[in-house]
């Protein structure tokens, strides 16, 4: 017993090194194999509970900035109202409730908390699940793609953003239509790369490159970015396209989070696919 | 020693604060992330006992885990830093130096003693945190480039802040 103890007193310090180790370990693979951790959720609400103050002081700096992007944002969507339509054809105009149905609906949200210069990157948003966020959930800027929810706490949310090694959303060329895959490689938050595009069909330099829809997360036509450079790869007969991000994740502040109405039917849908 | 814990939770806060609100925001290069945080560790003066030093690495790397998004990376990083912190405490300084209880810094031990101490902590660090980062070997070089660029980013933080605000106790 003596002998144990003595033991015990002398190596106390290794054993508390395996232990602090093995707590870190354990948080780490709970991370990895179950989205929306209850660890993870509650260091999403800590963080955010203190970065909605840091956050308050450090929103004045980019106030110009992200006023510019959401008064821009505005005269689009402005333009694309009823009554600056001119109406051409004089025909009888049934008006019917019932032959549109709401598939997206928005909700608005600010970033409080982000990294950009890691490989892979998150923002904490101030919305979280009595707004009505839910993991799986897509989240765009007035810009452009942001991002998809990983994490939903009480008050917040962690977004994914695409600045991460395993963020692959689906995307397509505006012009052609042809769709690929958008990733990021680390380095410059400014720059992307897209895969999977078949070099059968030509590109150009400067086409728009917006989101295919295909994923339930994001609306079709969300914008992405701009081809700057392409070059076909021999050995596989895809393109490898550099693109500029639409969107400035530095000086990021609004977002919305976007929340799709037949996501369960589409998965439902999927899902019997995959069980056969 | 009571002055000694309050100055110590007054670097905690300050320095955790620095490494999260500022200096994971800021973008140099797109391959430069300077971790300044694992400074507090490394100038925990060298009698302070081992067992405090492992909690204080893993408290440490669990705040800047809360607001990096992803929980337990900085924690087992600076964990291991601060368990073989010793080892290198006895290879790079002189008996007496750790007798005397002093706090590792420029105006301490003088700057050849302080830099190879900081300089392989710092290396070690930022080469586990990164491969552990992206934990694959698709990326090696734009990894080690990332790790070369950051640890000396870091180091000369460290060497600019230390020479700012410490001097030499009387």
């Amino acid at each position: 017993m003596r002998n144990l103890l003595r033991f015990l007193k002398r190596y106390y310090y290794i054993f508390l090194f395996i232990l602090l180790e093995g707590i870190s370990f354990y948080i780490i693979s709970q991370n990895s194999y179950y989205q929306g951790s209850a660890i993870t959720t509650f260091a999403n609400e800590i963080a955010g509970k203190i970065s909605t103050k840091t956050q308050n002081i450090s929103h004045y700096f980019t106030l110009g900035s992200s006023n510019e992007s959401l008064a821009k944002e505005n005269a689009r969507l402005r333009s694309k109202i009823e009554n600056s339509y001119v109406k051409y054809q004089h025909k009888a105009f049934q008006y019917n409730d019932t032959i549109y149905k709401q598939q997206f609906e928005y909700i608005d949200a600010k970033v409080i908390q982000k990294t950009i210069n890691k490989r892979n990157n998150y923002f904490i948003l101030n919305k979280g699940s009595i707004h009505g966020v839910k993991n799986n959930m897509g989240v765009i800027g007035p810009d452009g793609i942001v991002g998809v929810i990983i994490n939903v706490s009480q008050n917040f949310s962690l977004v994914m953003s695409v600045l991460h090694q395993d963020s692959r959303p689906n995307i397509k060329n505006a012009r052609t239509k042809i769709s690929g895959t958008l990733v990021w490689e680390g380095g410059n938050y400014s720059k992307g790369k897209l895969i999977d595009i078949p070099s059968s069909i030509p590109l150009k330099i400067g086409d728009t490159i917006i989101t295919s829809g295909f994923s339930q997360d994001f609306p079709e036509g969300i914008s992405v970015g701009k081809i700057t450079n392409f070059q076909k790869d021999k050995g596989t007969g895809f393109y490898v396209v550099d693109i500029k991000f639409s969107v400035d994740y530095n000086k990021l502040e609004f977002v919305y989070i976007v929340k799709n109405f037949f996501k369960e039917e589409q998965q439902q849908l999927t899902k019997d696919i995959k069980n056969e | 020693m009571n002055k000694d814990i309050i100055v110590g939770f007054i670097h905690f806060f300050v320095i955790a604060a620095f490494q999260v609100f500022i200096l994971d925001g800021v973008h140099l290069l797109g391959y430069i992330n300077p971790l300044i945080y694992l400074w507090f560790i490394l100038m925990l003066p060298t009698n302070t006992p081992k067992w405090a030093v492992l909690l204080l690495s893993f408290s440490m790397g669990f705040v800047v885990d809360i607001f990096a998004g992803y929980i337990g990376f900085h924690c087992a990083v600076l964990t291991f830093i601060g368990f073989i912190r010793p080892l290198f405490i006895n290879i790079f300084f002189s008996g007496k130096e750790i007798e005397s209880n002093l706090r590792p810094s420029i105006a301490e031990m003088g700057l050849s003693t302080f830099l190879p101490y900081l300089a392989f902590l710092v290396f070690i660090h930022h080469f586990l945190y990164f491969s552990f980062e992206i934990f694959s070997f698709s990326e090696f070089f734009k990894t080690l480039l990332r790790i070369f660029l950051s640890s000396i980013t870091t180091i000369l933080l460290i060497l600019l802040f230390d020479f700012l605000f410490f001097r030499k106790r009387k």
